[in-house]
């Protein structure tokens, strides 16, 4: 099952070749701190004054970072990453800045250099240690403060950096646009699915991904099966159907805010009162609980990730599922940013529950859960694969462990990633997704 | 006593027994924690010893220090040996008045020149000079004629020592003790309020028997007696270490006889014999009686808060401040959130225009 | 003026004023900071339920972390039981909070206390050593780290002399005791001491921040 497919090898090359036509900015040292220093300043409000201030370096953080237990180098302290924040804290918002300035050394373009490789190449921001901070401190939060910074001040890793721009200016990614989706509509159409594209008005917006058109139509028509089933009057729009959101990954705050704005706006026009997102741990924190920060409005329609979808619609009776036949066990990897940052840790269990599976939980689970390894776009960054791989082999021993039959998972980014491992290290427990699985198993 | 005979020969005509005499002796080379064999040392040097002329001034104290040293019930050796000096000065105890009083002293300064002791016990003001004289004479003045040809002099009582009563706040006279003057005579300080009579005699037994003064501690008293804290000594101390206090005078720690130093008691940073010596002729002690110890041999004692507030308490202004304090870290710190806010709104944007 | 009545007096007065204004300052310096309302809607409605859950809740780490920090754990909790039995259980430590707040409590044995205090310096000591050492606190330590433990250590080492009355008079040993406990008020306001009253606040604000999204923090 996890023999690579022509397309899977087909993205990965183009993973290979991101990054090397990159833009960049031919800014001074001074003027990158500067725009740093707009960001730290703009962004430090009272909760990461508090998360600051009530650091005691114990490095208990370190433990929960898949990247320090997998490599054991203390850079990766989640701690450490946040440090030049905590300088900056210190030295120009604390009640104590003057004081402190006696003891803390100053931040320079040096240090965000530094820094861009640990926050972007060594963090996945799945906010573990946020789960383990003794203290209380959001940890990752602050990581996201970094990098809006670091993006500023125009220190993106070049992979990040391409996607970002790419999806800014044309409004596609990894060059899938409207013409990619039309192409895969009717593609599925022949196979008896249909994708009602663009309606006028629909009451259920449903999203897709760049990376499920090119790699898992499957989940598409899977997704499009659910919504026929359970009878929505729904669409996808080849304007917006894009739910990833590189600007939320690199910390680029214009970026961030033209994706969200374009799918509340078709949102809104075409009248949905849902916006349903597909596997996709990172779209689902971009819209469900960025969007209306980032507009600076409360949005007129409600956001499900499609396995809250499901998990509703069976309880309201409008979709059964029959028991799963060529699977017994499984096993249920919470991505993070869905689970842990998003709140559905429920859902995805009661839905393969009601397909009769055994759900085995790993040593680590729901809010402890460990990250896939290469979350929220660390896998295109070519420079992380080293790390990557060994904490995806933390992540293979706790999945190994259960014994299950195969694992199952809500994210596109997560399926990628132990794909990714998978194909390099030779594990073969299959990695499958839950949407696939539910519309395998449709009761008629 | 006649003033040809010595010491020995006085004892021995007043009835005190060879070996009542070597008792003595050996309870004050005790004291003064000198080895048993020197004891005979002692004996003999007393026996022998010239009755010395000492000359006892007091300025601003209460006779208490005097009180001390001659009101014991019964005639002891010690009160013997304090008979056996040629107290040739003492307001209270001289019958002499006026100016025969005053020609006394001066005849015994110049008869004993450079050999006499002076005792002293009571502070000097070095205020107004009429706060207290003596025959006109202001007791500066009087202190610093007096010790010009002395031998030493030995300050008896805290006010002596260390400026006492008369020095505590506001010190309306401007008191000092007799350090504060002298300093060019060995001076021994035998604080206490008032000292315990035995140490005294002591002192003057050291003093008789080797000629010197004894070792003192930095406040200047004979480590002897002054050498170990109340404290060290007290029969109470177990409890301490054990942490049982009595918390009021008449609870039933109080009636156990535990430490008293919830009450206040000063023993731990006082330090003098009591514990030891005790007083009434070793009858007991205020910690026997069930009281804390004030401090009395202490400088300042009188300064140092109340007699009833434990050692370990803070001495420091009204709690209000405080709240004063809260008040301006209030203000800072609303001050610096707004300041911070101001910045962070600017900075907003600035940011915004980064981006676009 | 003795060094006593120093440290007893215009010592604790000046570093009292400048621990509670200090604390006040900076807690007020940063909880009155603007912050953004979260417009999302909530998955439910969170508030001081939430806040207070994980307040409690961190007290005690998931048992996925436990294994992996097991020696931080119980060293962290033996150290703060042994400094609030020290500091808080001592009959004469009893006697000093009582002339600042007014009242009192039961002390414990001597025994006990010292036994505790003992057992606090010597994690204390563990703990710095173990900060020199490992390379992940190593690295993340600065300058704020190091005096906060020496400053803690002293009065622990200066109260333990002076209980044993070891190497000079008592009152001087009190008076070193408790200019040692006076230079931590002074620096704790500064320092990641305040960790003390800003705990509280983080924690709070995790759980309700988690809390609204349907997360238990």
């Amino acid at each position: 099952m996890n023999t690579p497919s022509q397309a899977f090898t087909e993205f990965q090359v183009s993973l290979a070749q991101l990054g090397q036509n990159t833009a960049t900015d031919d800014w001074s040292d001074d003027q990158r701190m500067e725009r740093a220093r707009h960001t730290f300043m703009s962004r430090l409000d009272r909760r990461a004054a508090v998360d600051m201030d009530t650091c005691i370096h114990c490095g208990m953080c370190a433990e929960a970072c898949h990247f320090y237990v997998a490599t054991q180098e203390e850079r990766f302290t989640p701690a450490y990453k946040i440090d030049p924040l905590r300088r900056f804290y210190r030295r120009e918002v604390s009640p104590m800045r003057l004081f402190n300035r006696l003891f803390t050394r100053k931040l320079d373009a040096d240090d965000l250099r530094e820094w861009s490789e640990l926050v972007f190449e060594a963090c996945t921001g799945c906010g573990r240690c946020d789960m383990m901070c003794p203290m209380g401190i959001n940890i990752s939060d602050n990581i996201n403060i970094m990098r809006e910074g670091l993006a500023a001040a125009g220190l993106v890793p070049g992979e990040l950096r391409e996607l970002q721009d790419e999806q800014r200016e044309k409004n596609t990614l990894f060059g899938v646009g409207a013409d990619e989706l039309r192409s895969v509509a009717s593609k599925l159409a022949e196979q008896g699915t249909q994708l009602p594209l663009d309606k006028v008005s629909a009451d259920v917006l449903l999203l897709t991904t760049a990376v499920e058109i090119r790699l898992f139509p499957e989940a598409i028509a899977a997704c499009a099966k659910i919504m026929q089933k359970s009878g929505a009057d729904w669409t996808i729009s080849t304007e917006a159907f894009e739910a990833s959101n590189l600007g939320l990954i690199s910390g680029d705050k214009a970026s961030r805010r033209s994706a969200i704005s374009r799918i509340a706006d078709k949102a809104k026009s075409c009248g949905a009162s849902t916006v349903v997102v597909p596997e996709s741990g990172h779209a689902y924190q971009a819209l469900r609980w960025e969007s209306a920060n980032e507009l600076g409005e409360a949005l007129p329609f409600e956001v499900l990730a499609i396995s809250e979808y499901v998990a509703r619609a069976l309880k309201d009776g409008k979709l059964s599922l029959k028991p799963a036949s060529d699977l017994g066990s499984v096993t249920y990897h919470d991505p993070c940013r869905l689970s842990r940052q998003g709140g559905v840790f429920a859902e995805p269990r009661e839905v393969l529950q009601v397909m009769g599976l055994d759900v085995r939980e790993t040593d680590s689970n729901r809010r402890e859960n460990l990250c896939c390894g290469g979350g929220c776009g660390e896998y295109a960054i070519s420079r992380s694969a080293r790390i990557r791989q060994q904490a995806f082999d933390l992540k293979r021993h706790e999945l190994d462990d259960t014994q299950a039959d195969a694992v199952v998972t809500g994210c596109n980014n997560c399926r990628i990633n132990l794909m990714i491992g998978a194909e390099k290290s030779g594990w073969d427990m299959p990695v499958i997704s839950l949407v696939e699985t539910v519309a395998g198993n449709l009761a008629e | 006593m006649r003033k040809d005979q010595n010491l020995g020969e006085y004892l021995r005509a007043q009835g005190v027994s060879r070996r009542g005499f070597l008792k003595f002796c050996s309870a004050t080379a005790s004291l003064m924690a000198l080895p048993p064999s020197a004891v005979a040392q002692v004996a003999e040097a007393l026996a022998s010893a010239r009755r010395p002329s000492v000359i006892w001034l007091s300025f601003q104290e209460c006779t208490g220090c005097t009180e001390s040293l001659t009101r014991s019930h019964a005639p002891t050796v010690e009160s013997l040996i304090f008979d056996a000096i040629s107290l040739d000065y003492h307001h209270t105890l001289q019958a002499a008045a006026g100016e025969g009083a005053e020609n006394a002293r001066m005849a015994a300064m110049e008869e004993n020149d450079g050999e006499y002791l002076l005792v002293v016990d009571g502070s000097i003001p070095t205020g107004n000079p009429g706060f207290s004289t003596i025959a006109g004479i202001s007791n500066l003045d009087m202190l610093k004629e007096t010790a010009r040809g002395a031998a030493a002099v030995i300050a008896v009582g805290t006010c002596a020592a260390f400026g006492g009563i008369p020095q505590a706040f506001p010190n309306p006279t401007g008191a000092v003790s007799v350090s504060d003057i002298i300093t060019d005579k060995p001076i021994i300080n035998v604080s206490g309020c008032p000292p315990i009579p035995v140490v005294i005699t002591g002192v003057l037994a050291h003093f008789l028997t080797f000629g010197t003064i004894p070792d003192l501690d930095p406040l200047g008293r004979p480590t002897a007696f002054f050498g170990q804290t109340i404290h060290d000594r007290c029969y109470r101390r177990p409890f301490y270490e054990r942490g049982e206090f009595a918390h009021t005078f008449d609870d039933e720690g109080a009636r156990k006889g535990w430490c008293l130093y919830e009450l206040g008691c000063k023993g731990p940073t006082s330090y003098n014999a009591c514990a030891t010596l005790k007083w009434n002729e070793g009858t007991s002690f205020p910690i026997g009686s069930g009281h804390g110890c004030l401090g009395c041999s202490e400088p300042g004692f009188w300064d140092h808060g109340s007699f009833y507030k434990p050692i370990s308490a803070g001495l420091w202004g009204p709690r209000e401040t405080l709240l004063g304090a809260a008040a301006a870290g209030a203000a800072l710190g609303i001050g610096s959130a707004m300041a911070a806010r101001a910045r962070k709104n600017k900075a907003l944007k600035e940011a915004e225009a980064d981006s676009s | 003026m003795t060094l006593l009545d120093f440290a007893r007096g215009p010592a604790l007065q000046w570093s009292l004023i400048i621990l509670v204004a200090g604390i006040v300052w900076r807690v007020l310096g940063a909880i009155l900071l603007s912050t953004r309302k979260d417009l999302s809607t909530p998955r439910r409605k969170s508030g001081l339920k939430d806040g207070m859950g994980t307040i409690a809740s961190r007290s005690l780490p998931a048992s996925a972390f436990e294994k992996r920090i097991r020696f931080q754990h119980i060293t962290g909790y033996a150290w703060h039981l042994a400094l609030f039995v020290t500091v808080l259980f001592f009959g004469p430590h009893i006697l000093f909070f009582e002339s600042i707040l007014g009242f009192g409590w039961p002390n414990l044995p001597n025994g006990v206390v010292l036994f505790a205090g003992a057992i606090a310096l010597a994690i204390l000591i563990a703990l710095l050593i173990r900060r020199a050492t490992n390379p992940v606190q190593k690295l993340i330590s600065n300058a704020d780290d190091y005096i906060s433990v020496i400053i803690v250590m002293l009065p622990l080492l200066t109260g333990i002399i002076a209980f044993a009355h070891i190497g000079a008079r008592y009152e001087t040993l009190l008076a070193i005791h408790l200019l040692s406990i006076e230079a931590m008020f002074i620096w704790f306001p500064f320092g990641k001491l305040m960790h003390t009253a800003m705990t509280f606040p983080s924690r709070f604000q995790a759980g309700t921040s988690f809390g609204r999204r349907g997360i238990k923090a």
